[in-house]
């Protein structure tokens, strides 16, 4: 019924099964779409948010999400910039995941704002030496840069390939993709890093502040660091993913391999990053204002030193060596594993950054807070997902979004 | 500087004296009526309870019968870091909460604010505190509310202002009167003039002949968190050295600033 | 132009870019964050001229000196008055009266029970029905069977009730009691006729507090807080005795927790320790000449009351007894405080006579730091009520409560035998009941008592301007103006210089409510023949102003006058001296010190009471702020916490916050535990104030009220409650 609108030369379930998965995404959308609007018209009471816990599962899932569509800018930059070409074949997949998870970041920003009618302040009356007025900028330039990036593909779809303006600015998009594409990079770089400068620059918060240069913390490049890291990896996972759903192979192992090696290099210079400035916040920082690291790491039901080892150790060192070594990225089971670890181990980083830091006490005459969140919390958390999976599901269906595809899955 | 340009810049901030807190509370109270701070009926709550003026209760941590406690008053600190970078005003992307230089007073701006908790995260005190609900007056209780204080809406954050409408009234007043100058009385917090202990001293912490600025040079004097550099402008007076040491944080073998 | 698919669509397109463009969605965007910023629901206060108006605040005995903010005609808030006088102050409940004047619970208008349910009716109906039934009651010749309840004894308003029971022919007014009767009764026994203490705590260098919650609501508490600091300034000694780190006891130099019920034995073991180290003589050479029954004393504290025997008994080492005594002796000018907590029950009496024995060693009687013995404010000079034959026969029936006669021969008024005196007699002695500036049901010990007997008294007038818990239980309610609403000479008595001080309106009562000086006028005035010629008053305002006429001008300007002028009537018993034993004292023998209620064995714990002073436990309750001040370790939720050491939670296997039952001989209560090490062992403690049924949302169900789980015990030695705590166990759940 719609094959007018799938690709040429490529099979597509029928349109019945897509339904019935669509709806399926649509339910859970649904009630993410309900948590979202008690939010707005109840206010936040909904949330189990508080006034120690200002910042809590949204923000981390913000701040994860944003992490993990740094495949979007990195992979771009070492196509457009560095030139690895190869990566042409799954760049567009890449710019996809980027555009759901940072249209995502912005959704659950408004819903997490009190006063969302009063969101465009921000940036009329922008305070220059607020990280979150960098975030806001270079987080809505991005996305149109993103979106700029994803127009072309979308105007690839058969239907509208057929309209000979579109075809022609799709065209003369491409032309000139490499300028955004840098334009993106580097807004990311920024952003990335601005988003690690709002943790850092917390200096009444000791588990987050860090010391670093000019007037960013250390953790303004670690966040980039850690997103151009793992980013790709969640592209890699969303990819495969995609492939054993669809039940096809879509991109060539020589492409992935490329992209998890350089995320391994990635990885592994970022893990020695960390390790260097958790060592140096240990020794120096954290002394100086009479705090010692296991401070941070005992006297609370939850966070131990061992959520430090799982971060740094099994989801930092661990994964970036496996996918250093050509061998461990050939074992199937260990390359997935280390996909896996990479991405939770940047999540890992991005909830201790936003609920760690909340729940360490600072005033000597105060505990730990703990928090969990409510299901509304919950709700509106998951609902990306929602949305993402049923973005991915059209983009996949309509667009030509692998190249090698109709390679690799010839049909007679 | 405005108008009164031939004075020097005032810095206005308060020593508390807890020898002599008895933490009956009434600050807390003085602090609600005078800024309309709303409550609800449940406000067991506590990190839900918006409460400018916070009693805290300290405890030395030792047993019976060698336990003592402690009472510390909680305010807003007007933090000046670094030439006023407040922690929580530097990172309001919105300028919705800053830092005035005339008067040291950490200010905010309800109607700016967009509730996005920034500040609230940046604040190691606890001293902000966000409207997650719509503020309710049952019938008839709206009467008490202040004009000189607007109430607040929902989804904004909101914390103590110095009562900076008091000073104000206080440059009213005496503007009226053709003075360019008020007197240390003239400008009181609600919090201070209420305290039946006289625990509360505030004043221009600047100005040789204000209270303070004799008080805070006491050797028993502290301030909260003074190591992370938050620069607070609330002092803390207390002859025991455990409530001092509780004002900061100290490696265990460290001794507390003397 | 024909219209197709494409140009409607380029139409459209063009449209959607020109409002892009266009101003616009940039005034929506204004005009929606404006609108945010003006939300209908959210209140915006009416500005108006400000002014302030003085007046004095009479929420608890304190009688501040306050200041009232107002906008227009609306009360916006309320500050301490800016002068001198040791009266201007103001605490967390008279900060709070803006909240309590505008309050929900205030009753509106005059109500009547029928079936159970209010019915609203007039101030003239309500007077005449009032009348009408009293009238009915004096034709049966049963005038004596209506009794007074008054929160106070002090002032023109209780003044006016009981005349009114005088005229009409009964003996039964009744006041709340409180420490001062003690106080008075310590004084009166020992130093001579009729004195009431000050203790001059702002200028002693060593006070010695017997359990006194000089911090905690005693007294005038805005006042005890100025003295306190006072006493900080000069660096002086503030040293406690009690079992429990109070905030009185956190901000003292030194704490002594001692074994609650035997601070009266602590006493006498310093007086053994300042009598055998003869510590006495070098203040007071000529001791003998100004002491009377001092052999007698000195004897029977050798006797009974060794270092030894103390140290066990009270729990505190004997070397630290010693010290204490010394030290106190040492003092240029010490003090001994007695009264436990805020005031609130008088207590034993040999106990308050034991530690003041301390005040007499140290021969610190009106002396500077020591205690000024004064006279009661004596002002109200009225002729006599008119009283017709029936009257006069009733009023010299036996009181109801027994006090003034027999073994209660020290006590004027008992209100804590009333319960016990109507529920032991078939119908109940009590006909009609008036209830003002009181809050019996709910500030009695022993509820379920209580309860029975209001229940069986068949009619009850209440004057309260809340619906509180005796309000409720009323048939009629006559509500009162709150204080801001009128006049009223407020006397202070406790602890520290007696004032009178006079309550204006400050704004014009907002409801239909009615003074009760007023209300009581109006019903005389209903009652006719000689009822009505006992008072000759217009109004309360006329009455007050013909008392107060001799005062005019210190009330004008001031608000107040102290009485000072008393000090002389101190020592007027006829040995002119103080009075360690006397003939009065000894038929109070044998010294007796109250022990709580209940079996040791089955109820191995002892809870005793807490006061706060965020938490309004007498006849004002608590408003939404306070209890907005209240730490959730005292409140959470509806639950109310008790506090207990580690160490004993531990032996009951209770946790921080668990669950508990507690049971005392008196009742249960579903608890939650809060451990706290400023507690001794085997002993439980529980806030008073909490668990109203009545009042607002804001108030009512929140915890329990700790008179439902303590009963009554009388002091054999003046026949007042004297419990201060009770026996009780905890159960897991
Ligand atoms: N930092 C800071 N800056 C501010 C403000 C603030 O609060 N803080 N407020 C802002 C506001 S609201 C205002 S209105 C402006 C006011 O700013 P300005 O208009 O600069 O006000 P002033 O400093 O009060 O006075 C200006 C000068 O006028 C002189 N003057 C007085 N009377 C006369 C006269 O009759 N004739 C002449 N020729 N001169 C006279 C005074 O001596 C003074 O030197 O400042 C603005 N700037
Ligand atoms: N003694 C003396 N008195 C004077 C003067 C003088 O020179 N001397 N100058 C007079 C003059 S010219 C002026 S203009 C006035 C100024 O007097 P005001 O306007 O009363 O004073 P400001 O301090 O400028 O601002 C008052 C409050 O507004 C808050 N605020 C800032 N932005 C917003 C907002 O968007 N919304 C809301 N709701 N609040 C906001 C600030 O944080 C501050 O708390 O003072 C007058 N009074
Ligand atoms: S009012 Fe004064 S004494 Fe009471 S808690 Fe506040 S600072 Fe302490
Ligand atoms: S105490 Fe908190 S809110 Fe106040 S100025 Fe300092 S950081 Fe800001
Ligand atoms: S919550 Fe309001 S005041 Fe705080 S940072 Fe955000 S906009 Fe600024
Ligand atoms: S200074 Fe004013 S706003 Fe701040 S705590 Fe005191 S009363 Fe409240
Ligand atoms: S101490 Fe008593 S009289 Fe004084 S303000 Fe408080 S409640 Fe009123
Ligand atoms: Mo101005």
């Amino acid at each position: 019924m719609d094959s007018a609108l799938i690709p040429e030369g490529v099979k597509r379930c029928s349109l019945g099964r897509f339904s019935v998965w669509i709806l399926a995404l649509t339910a859970i959308l649904l009630w993410g779409v309900i948590a979202m609007l008690l939010c707005w018209f109840k206010g936040l009471n909904q949330t189990n948010m508080n006034d120690a816990y200002g910042f809590a599962l949204w923000i981390w899932a913000d701040l994860a999400v944003i992490a993990l569509g740094g495949g979007a800018f990195f992979t771009g930059f070492l196509k457009y910039i560095v030139g690895k070409d190869e990566l042409k074949n799954i760049i567009n997949y890449a710019v996809i995941i980027g555009v759901i998870c940072y249209t995502s970041a912005l959704l659950l920003l408004a819903i997490d704002v009190g006063q969302p009618l009063r969101s465009w302040f921000i940036f009329w009356h922008a305070n220059v030496h607020s990280m979150l007025t960098e975030v806001a900028f270079c987080l809505s330039c991005y996305l149109v840069v993103l979106i700029i990036e994803f127009l072309p593909l979308l105007f690839e779809n058969p239907k509208l390939d057929k309209k000979p303006f579109l075809r022609h600015l799709s065209h003369n998009m491409h032309e000139i993709m490499a300028v955004f594409a840098a334009t993106g990079a580097f807004l990311s770089f920024f952003h990335q890093g601005s988003l690690g400068g709002v943790a850092g620059v917390l200096f009444g918060r000791p588990f987050a502040f860090r010391e670093g240069v000019f007037i960013w913390p250390w953790t303004f490049f670690l966040f980039t660091w850690s997103a151009a890291a793992c980013g790709p990896c969640f592209t890699i996972l969303i990819t495969r993913l995609t492939e054993k759903v669809t039940n096809k192979k879509l991109v060539k192992d020589n492409v992935v391999d490329l992209l998890a090696k350089i995320s391994g290099w990635m990885l592994g210079t970022y893990i020695i990053a960390k390790i260097f400035d958790t060592w140096y916040w240990a020794a120096y920082t954290l002394p100086k204002q009479g705090f010692s690291l296991i401070d941070f790491y005992s006297n609370n039901p939850f966070y131990g030193i061992w959520i430090l080892v799982a971060e740094i150790v099994i989801c930092g060192i661990i994964p970036a060596a496996i996918l250093i070594s050509s061998g461990g990225r050939k074992n199937k089971r260990l390359f997935m594993t280390a996909i896996i670890l990479a991405v939770i181990g940047v999540c890992i980083n991005r909830w201790v950054m936003v609920l760690q830091t909340m729940a360490a006490p600072v005033m000597t005459f105060e505990g730990w807070f703990m928090y969990y969140p409510s299901w509304q919390e919950v709700a509106t958390t998951i609902l990306p997902v929602a949305y993402g999976a049923i973005f991915i599901s059209f983009a996949y269906r309509y667009l030509p979004i692998f190249p090698q595809e109709r390679e690799l899955n010839p049909i007679d | 500087m405005s108008k009164g340009s031939k004075h020097k810049v005032k810095k206005f901030g308060m020593v508390i004296d807890l020898d002599k807190c008895t933490g009956c509370g009434a600050c807390m109270v003085a602090c609600m009526s005078e800024n309309n701070v709303p409550f609800k009926e449940n406000e067991s709550k506590k990190l839900d309870s918006i409460t400018w003026m916070r009693v805290y209760k300290l405890e030395n941590g030792k047993s019976f019968p060698e336990a003592d406690i402690c009472f510390l008053p909680r305010p807003c600190m007007h933090c000046e870091g670094d030439r006023g970078h407040a922690p929580c005003v530097s990172v309001c992307p919105a300028i919705a909460t800053d830092y005035d230089h005339n008067t040291g007073i950490v200010s905010q701006i309800y109607t700016r604010c967009f509730g996005c908790r920034y500040c609230m995260a940046a604040c190691p005190y606890h001293a902000r505190y966000f409207n997650w609900r719509d503020p309710v007056w049952p019938e008839g209780m709206e009467k008490f509310l202040n004009p000189n204080v607007s109430p607040r809406m929902r989804g904004v954050v909101e914390k103590c202002s110095f009562c900076h409408h008091r000073y104000q009234l206080a440059l009213d007043k005496a503007y009226a009167e053709g003075r360019d100058k008020i007197e240390e009385d003239e400008y009181q917090t609600a919090c201070a003039h209420a305290c039946p202990a006289n625990a509360i001293t505030f004043g221009d912490l600047n100005n040789k002949k204000h209270s303070v600025y004799r008080l805070k040079k006491n050797p028993n004097t502290f301030r909260l968190l003074e190591r992370l550099g938050t620069n607070p402008k609330v002092y803390y007076h207390s002859s025991r050295e455990w409530v001092r040491r509780a004002g900061d944080n100290y490696l265990k073998h460290e001794a507390a600033k003397a | 132009m024909k219209i197709d698919r494409r140009n409607f669509l380029s139409l459209g397109a063009g449209a959607t870019a020109g409002l892009a463009f266009s101003p616009l969605p940039w005034k929506l965007m204004d005009d929606s964050s404006i609108w945010t910023q003006n939300w209908p629901w959210a209140p915006v206060p009416t500005d108006g001229e400000a002014s302030y108006v003085d007046t004095v605040c009479s929420l608890c005995s304190g009688g501040c000196g306050i200041t009232i903010r107002k906008i227009g005609d609306r009360v916006v808030k309320a500050e301490k008055k800016d002068s001198d006088n040791a009266n201007s102050g103001i605490c967390i409940l008279g900060l709070s009266s803006p909240q309590l004047l505008y309050s929900p619970s205030r009753i509106k208008t005059p109500l009547k029970k029928v079936e159970d349910k209010w019915v609203k009716i007039s101030v003239k109906q309500a007077v005449a029905e009032i009348a009408e039934k009293l009238k009915g009651l004096r034709k049966d010749k049963l005038s004596h069977t209506l009794a007074c309840i008054s929160g106070s004894s002090a002032g023109t308003v209780p003044a006016l009730f009981e005349r009114f029971l005088t005229a009409y022919g009964s003996p039964n007014f009744i006041t709340v009691p409180s420490v001062k009767d003690i106080y008075k009764l310590v004084f009166s026994l020992t130093c001579g006729a009729s004195c009431i203490p000050a203790f001059d705590i702002a200028n002693s260098d060593f006070v010695v507090s017997f359990g006194t919650g000089l911090l905690d609501g005693w007294g005038n508490p805005a006042a005890a807080f100025k003295a306190h600091s006072i006493l900080k300034d000069n660096k002086k000694q503030l040293i406690q005795i009690e079992p429990r780190l109070s905030n009185t006891a956190a901000k003292a130099d030194k704490w002594l927790p001692i074994i609650p019920g035997t601070e009266g034995v602590l006493a006498l073991g310093m007086a053994n320790v300042i009598i055998g180290k003869q510590l006495y003589f070098n203040k007071n050479v000529l001791f003998d000449s100004v002491t009377e029954g001092f052999e007698e004393f000195k004897a029977l504290v050798e006797k009974d009351y060794s270092l030894e025997a103390v140290s066990n008994i009270t729990g505190i080492k004997q070397e630290d007894i010693t010290a204490l005594a010394e030290d106190f002796m040492k003092a240029q000018s010490p003090v001994a405080l007695f009264g436990r907590g805020e005031g609130s029950t008088p207590g034993s009496l040999h106990e308050m006579m034991a530690v003041n024995f301390l005040n007499a060693l140290a021969g610190n009687f009106n002396k500077t730091g020591g205690v000024y013995l004064l006279s009661e404010p004596d002002y109200i000079n009225w002729t006599h009520p008119v009283l017709d034959d029936a009257a006069y026969y009733n009023i010299n029936a036996k009181r109801l409560d027994g006090a003034g006669e027999g073994k209660y021969f020290l006590a004027k008024h008992l209100l804590n035998r009333l319960p016990e005196v109507v529920n032991s007699s078939k119908t109940s002695p009590i006909n009609f009941l008036f209830v003002t500036d009181s809050n019996p049901f709910y500030t009695m010990a022993d509820t379920k008592l209580v309860e029975e007997a209001f229940k069986k008294i068949p009619f009850i007038v209440s004057f309260s301007s809340y619906m509180d818990e005796t309000a409720s239980m009323a048939d009629i309610i006559l509500p009162n103006h709150f204080f801001l609403e009128r006049y009223q000479d407020i006397v202070t008595t406790c602890g520290l210089k007696p004032a009178v001080g006079l309550s204006k309106p400050v704004v014009n009562p907002i409801f239909n409510t009615i003074h009760s000086g007023d209300a009581i006028i109006s019903i005389a005035k209903a009652l006719g023949g000689t009822i009505a010629e006992s008072f000759p008053w217009d109004n309360y305002e006329t009455c007050l102003q013909e008392t107060l006429e001799a005062k005019k001008d210190v009330m004008d300007k001031e608000l107040f006058w102290i009485d000072e002028s008393g000090v002389s009537n101190a020592f007027a018993d006829s040995s002119g001296k103080f009075e360690f034993i006397n003939d009065k004292t000894r038929q109070t023998k044998p010294y007796i010190f109250v022990d709580a209620q209940g079996e040791k064995k089955k109820y191995p714990l002892t809870l005793i009471r807490f006061d706060s002073m965020r938490i309004a436990s007498g006849y004002t309750a608590n408003s939404p702020f306070m209890t907005k001040t209240v730490a959730d370790t005292v409140i959470k939720e509806n639950d109310i916490f008790i506090e207990i050491n580690p160490k004993t939670a531990a032996e009951y296997n209770l946790a921080e916050r668990s669950k508990a039952l507690l049971t005392t001989p008196k009742g249960k209560a579903q608890v939650r535990v809060h451990l706290y090490e400023g507690i001794m062992p085997g002993i439980i403690s529980m806030p008073s104030g909490l668990g109203h049924t009545g009042y607002d949302s804001y108030l009512t169900g929140k915890g329990i009220n700790i008179n439902e789980l303590i009963g009554q015990i009388e002091d054999p030695a003046s026949g007042f409650d004297a419990a201060w705590g009770i026996r009780a166990v905890l159960a897991r759940v």
